[in-house]
């Protein structure tokens, strides 16, 4: 007769209801402004579904991505500041790839010149190898990961114009459109993908024992080393698989625009990367993480920028909301406030041990 | 006294190649080589007329990033105790913001503006380094916060760029010293026309400053005893909370100063201007030589990784068929031989302490 006992404590402690909570309460502002906030129609013109919910997770697709992968970096105890460079790279050898030809034929059509498996391959293939490179001034030279990712974030994006000789190619081949612009099974398409790469990396991390090396490391990385883990090989998957996602986010924010844009694409992907993860409850000096979180942290950020954009507000102004929700995470998780919590919990849980006791006899 | 001599000089030696003043060496020896090629390729010593060696094209080199090399002061400081701070570039484009609509807008005058603002950036800077000390969160995420925050209120100021027009801003920015030389019985002004404006002015004495702060003051030594160690700095009763909080606000004075410096260059106020400025600062202190560990540092391989950033762009102008890109990327490079440098370095003295334990025991 053992029943799950709803155990509120266990809940309030969780990090993620905190996330869950705040999104929920940035919602029902928004409801209460806008009755028709949550409102979703069908459009049987392009068969999608439209409504601001839908918009927040569609543009959140880019940072939720990259938020992946920058969740396991920072539970290594790291940071990855070059994701914004590589989404303009990958960004930019997709649209060299198709449209090189473009000082003879002016006119942008309806074509690729080069294979589109290998407009899509190439700039994961480069991405990955950049985040190899990472991985490997980090693992075996031993650089501090906020240095050694400093490196491509400064030249990330002058390799990305040098790639394109200074020029903005603009296509519009179509299934190259799809990536961005396209939908499947009613919704569009960067939530599809944003969904299979959620579930492909939760289950690469939760159902091997990938996930918990990456805590052991980010932990203690010498007392995982005695223990056999192979902490060089850890930190190059986790930094190679950072840069694929930012690829694939490159390659969505191409696809929406149609375009590529070195000076302006990926701007400031990494700060908001690394705040979607912070604000999911995963603690910058490394050690637990939560994916689930992240997903939830990115899609606050997301909330936060549409509420500015559908209400007029300015829309640099979303910097001092973000600015808000740090101050606010940061008070949250910090040690001092954190240890007068855990005493106030403990206070409520020995008044309610005789309470449980008396149940369970 | 021979034998004494002998020892004063190898004393001498060995202070002179100390393992933290390699770096700076190579940033002097790595800045002279570039310049000394374009001076040959470029300039009156090699066959053409061009002039890269003038007086012109070497002041220039100091105007040209003087802003960045005013915030890199502060930012060696922040780095040295091993903190970072993400927020200079935020405030000082919230100090050109607030002068700019102080002066035009509301019509007061530009001093009490500036007031204003050092009030606020020396303020803010408190707070981070009273929050990184006293609530022990990681630098990274609460300068992050202060970024955010100063940008955020910048653009509820104004979305648009303010032109800004005062005597007093029109004086100092039309401030002059000319360099002239003696010839024919008077002062003449050598050619090509060089002069040095109030940002080199104040470049030179925030360098000289902050060296006499790092070298000079006891406040310089408890930064470098907290940059080599927390713990036991904590332990010998260094004032920890004290310097940390000093290192910040000065960074946050370096800022506004650097905000200053800006706005006599473009006069005018604008939310989005120096973005992503506070990676450049950090990245002339690095390739000066300081440490992202913390701990090792000098205001002068600063001033020289700020030439160095400047020579590159000078040298891809004098040639003038590169792309502007490539001087990203060059920086890019630079910024990874001087960490790479700096790793073989360290290792290299870690061992040579080691040997020397080894043969103590």
């Amino acid at each position: 007769m053992k029943k799950k006992k709803f155990d509120i404590s266990s809940i309030m402690q969780s990090k993620i209801t905190w996330a869950v909570v705040a999104e929920i309460l940035i919602l029902l502002v928004c409801f209460i402004i806008r009755p028709d906030f949550f409102k979703i129609s069908y459009q049987p013109t392009t068969g999608m579904l439209y409504g601001s919910l839908i918009d927040i997770i569609n543009r959140s697709a880019e940072i939720t991505i990259i938020a992946m992968g920058m969740t396991l970096v920072i539970a290594l105890g790291g940071t990855d500041l070059s994701v914004g460079a590589m989404v303009a790279l990958s960004g930019a050898i997709a649209l060299k790839f198709m449209r090189w030809d473009v000082l003879v034929y002016n006119t942008p059509g309806d074509y690729t010149v080069m294979p589109y498996i290998l407009v899509i391959l190439v700039p994961l293939l480069v991405c990955t190898l950049l985040g190899l490179f990472n991985g490997f001034m980090i693992a075996n030279i031993g650089m501090q990961p906020i240095i050694a990712t400093l490196i491509l974030m400064v030249c990330g994006r002058g390799v990305a114009q040098i790639c394109t000789n200074g020029k903005q190619f603009t296509t519009l081949y179509s299934p190259f459109r799809v990536i961005g612009q396209g939908s499947l099974f009613c919704l569009p398409m960067p939530i599809i993908i944003t969904a299979v790469i959620v579930v492909l990396v939760s289950l690469f991390v939760r159902k091997t024992a990938f996930g918990t090396m990456v805590e052991s490391v980010g932990i203690n990385p010498s007392a995982s080393r005695l223990s056999g883990i192979d902490s060089k090989k850890i930190i190059l998957i986790v930094f190679a698989l950072t840069g694929l996602l930012s690829a694939i986010s490159g390659l969505i924010y191409s696809s929406r625009i149609m375009s590529n844009d070195s000076n302006n694409a990926g701007i400031n992907y990494e700060m908001d990367a690394i705040l979607a993860v912070v604000i999911g409850g995963t603690n910058m000096s490394g050690g637990k993480f939560s994916l689930a979180g992240t997903v939830i942290g990115s899609i606050i950020i997301r909330t936060i920028v549409t509420f500015v954009y559908y209400f007029g507000i300015v829309s640099e102004a979303t910097m001092a909301f973000k600015a808000l929700i740090i101050i606010v995470v940061i008070v949250l998780q910090s040690e001092p406030v954190r240890q007068k919590m855990a005493k106030m919990g403990k206070k409520k849980k020995a008044a309610d041990v005789p309470k449980g006791g008396a149940v369970s006899a | 006294m021979p034998e004494g001599t002998t020892l004063r000089k190898q004393s001498l030696a060995s202070r002179l190649l100390k393992p933290q003043y390699i770096m700076v060496y190579a940033t002097v020896g790595i800045f002279l080589l570039i310049y000394l090629y374009g001076s040959f390729r470029f300039g009156k010593l090699g066959s053409n007329d061009i002039g890269f060696n003038s007086l012109r094209t070497f002041v220039n080199m100091f105007k040209d990033n003087a802003y960045y090399g005013i915030s890199a002061v502060g930012m060696t400081m922040v780095l040295i105790t091993g903190g970072i701070d993400l927020s200079v570039a935020s405030v000082a484009c919230l100090t050109g913001m607030i002068v700019a609509y102080g002066t035009t807008k509301l019509g007061l005058h530009p001093a009490v503006c500036m007031l204003v603002a050092m009030v606020i950036g020396v303020g803010l800077g408190v707070l981070q380094g009273a929050a990184i000390h006293y609530l022990n969160v990681p630098p990274f995420i609460t300068t992050l916060a202060g970024n955010f925050l100063a940008r955020g209120v910048a653009s509820l100021i104004s979305r648009e760029s303010i032109s800004i027009e005062h005597p007093m801003i029109d004086s100092l920015a039309g401030f002059k010293i000319y360099f002239k030389k003696f010839s024919e019985g008077e002062w003449v002004k050598v050619k090509p026309i060089a002069f040095i404006n109030i940002n080199l002015l104040v470049f030179i004495v925030m360098i000289i400053v902050g060296t006499i702060i790092l070298q000079k003051t006891r406040m310089g030594r408890n930064i470098y005893a907290i940059g080599g160690n927390e713990q036991s700095a904590k332990l010998m009763g260094l004032p920890v909370a004290k310097t940390k909080i000093f290192v910040y606000g000065f960074n946050g004075f370096c800022s506004v100063l650097a905000g200053y410096a800006y706005l006599l260059e473009v006069k005018s106020g604008w939310n989005l201007a120096l973005q992503g400025g506070e990676l450049e600062a950090i990245t002339c202190a690095v390739i000066g030589g300081t440490l992202l560990t913390g701990g090792v540092g000098y205001m002068i391989g600063t001033m020289f990784g700020v030439l160095l950033k400047s020579v590159i762009p000078a040298l891809i102008t004098f040639n003038g068929n590169l792309l502007s890109w490539w001087g990203k990327i060059a920086t890019g490079g630079l910024l990874a031989l001087f960490i790479v440098i700096q790793r073989i370095v360290v290792t290299a003295s870690d061992r040579s302490e080691a040997r020397a334990k080894k043969k103590k025991t």
